[in-house]
């Protein structure tokens, strides 16, 4: 039961990781996105990890992800026509290159996957009966030994989150002369 | 046997839930009446009790329009998004202490009961700003974008407001087990219930009861319809039953917040001065308490004017997100000297 629970999630994360890739509908993207999470979250439950399954829903189910459709609705991605004839912008160098790059991290991936011994039982046995509090001792590990690993984490994602607005910003006023009117009225807003 | 159990407690429960939205929907029209000097609704059935009956056939009957140009797919997903997650959350509210009925041992009188449970009331109530956004956008009409987008930054501007004093309760009970807070405030002296906890309990509980408003777009936070401005705002293009969906999650994510009030500050199912009552007590109590609320949401709804979208924003962010961060640090000293 567990087995199979596990793979109906694995498999919704999988499918839905790719849909947010594929599809050509931004909103959809974010839909598929969320579908993603909440495949995650349903693997953090059947590992018995109650607390982060909630908080995966919490933040980015109910936050991040609205936060992501909030800007994907107000940019409006303007003409679906200009929006198709974009697509065709990559060259075919571009696109080798894209695909060589995605095909060998994916090849690192199952390789790290497959030499990689993971303990069989790994669902339901993590936490023993009536033993540790799951809450309690992942507080304890966050804060305490970790707390250094922790923090580098959360000064990566800034990083990276002012990494992409940085290069978002450079792509954006390279064609400025084109979209004038589409970049006055979104200056206004903040 | 335990199944048996099971389906029993997840039909009475689910079954109560449904029956207190169509209760709602009746009082909602009958206490606006009574505030406006009306009659309300008084032809169908003694009294007009049978009303949401006939506003459900109603619903069914009706022709189901889905506008040209919207989004077909995600159209239908928004009312299900709306509905799903107020239904859900209902499942870890603990109702009455230990219950047995005719000899049948049904344990805490709620679905289940999890380490968890505020966590999972909120990060499902959270999900509800789904059916919003999605509703207002796949309509692919101005009005109903706009009103999506108001609401869903509405909803998740109170939702740290809400959160936050959530955790004061939390940091004040220990637990974020639903059942456990309850049973740290069921002494039989309604002192120990959380609202009286001196300062922080009552302003957690006023900051709680408006972020619940703001987050269940109730009046005077309700953005998403908005009436004069907006038509109807996120479902101005929805008929049918998909528009009965998104009413439905509305009165059932209000009810869910009502009883969450109830747990968190108002001692749940606890007696006053009997600590080991009966389960019937202990329901009827709980249901007392949550009625207050309930009624609440119905008499500031035809009592105040709406806010302006810019006050109701900068109300949460400059006004209610520091008061409740100070609320919480304030709940924390509170702890280390008692």
């Amino acid at each position: 039961m567990v087995d199979l629970l596990f793979y109906v999630a694995a498999a919704l994360c999988v499918l839905c990781a790719l849909g947010v890739v594929v599809s050509a509908n931004p909103v959809q993207s974010v839909l598929m996105l969320l579908g993603s999470f909440v495949g995650i979250s349903l693997i953090y439950l059947l590992a018995g990890f109650q607390f982060l399954a909630a908080i995966q829903i919490l933040v980015y189910g109910g936050a991040i992800m609205v936060l992501f459709l909030f800007v994907v609705m107000l940019l409006n991605q303007g003409d679906p026509a200009v929006l198709a004839s974009e697509q065709g912008l990559l060259s075919k160098a571009q696109l080798a290159g894209g695909l060589a790059v995605a095909g060998s991290a994916l090849a690192l991936l199952l390789a790290a996957v497959v030499r990689t011994e993971i303990p069989r039982p790994i669902f339901g046995y993590l936490w023993p009966e009536g033993g540790l509090d799951p809450l309690v001792g992942m507080a304890q590990a966050m804060f305490g030994p970790y707390v250094l690993a922790f923090e580098g984490a959360s000064v990566l994602l800034l990083t990276t989150a002012v990494g992409v607005m940085t290069l978002a910003k450079r792509q954006r006023t390279k064609p400025s002369v084109k979209a004038a009117p589409l970049s006055s009225t979104t200056e206004g807003s903040p | 046997m335990p199944f048996l159990i099971l389906l029993i407690k997840a039909s009475l429960i689910y079954g109560g839930l449904l029956v207190t939205a169509a209760v709602m929907t009746l009082a909602e029209r009958k206490i606006s009446a009574r505030i406006q000097l009306r009659i309300g609704p008084n032809r169908v059935g003694p009294g007009g009790v049978l009303q949401p009956l006939a506003d459900g056939v109603k619903f069914i009957l009706k022709e189901e329009i889905t506008p040209d140009g919207a989004n077909k797919g995600i159209f239908r997903l928004a009312p299900i998004m709306a509905a799903v997650p107020a239904m859900l959350t209902v499942a870890v509210i603990p109702f009455a202490g230990e219950t047995v009925i005719f000899g049948l041992d049904f344990g805490l009188l709620s679905l289940t009961d999890l380490d968890i449970g505020l966590l999972f009331v909120l990060a499902f109530s959270g999900l509800s700003v789904y059916g919003v956004i999605l509703g207002g956008w796949a309509s692919n009409s101005k009005y109903s974008l706009l009103g999506g987008l108001r609401a869903s930054a509405q909803m998740v501007s109170y939702e740290l407001s809400l959160i936050m004093t959530a955790l004061t309760v939390v940091a004040l009970s220990g637990s974020m087990d639903l059942r456990e807070i309850v049973e740290v405030q069921n002494t039989g002296n309604p002192l120990a219930w959380n609202c009286f906890t001196p300062v922080v309990g009552q302003v957690g509980l006023v900051l709680f009861v408006i972020a619940t408003f703001a987050e269940t777009n109730r009046h005077p936070f309700d953005f998403a319809e908005c009436e004069p401005e907006l038509v109807g705002g996120f479902h101005t293009e929805y008929s049918s039953m998909k528009f009965a969906l998104f009413f439905l999650g509305e009165y059932c994510a209000m009810t869910v917040m009502a009883c969450l009030t109830t747990v968190l500050f108002l001692g749940g199912y606890s007696v006053p001065f009997w600590e080991d009552a009966p389960w019937m007590v202990e329901l009827a109590t709980f249901m007392a308490k949550t009625s207050f609320f309930l009624f609440l949401f119905i008499w500031v709804r035809w009592t105040l004017p709406r806010f302006r979208y810019d006050q109701l924003m900068n109300l949460g962010w400059k006004v209610f997100l520091p008061i409740a961060l100070a609320n919480l640090l304030l709940a924390g000293a509170f702890i280390s000297l008692t």
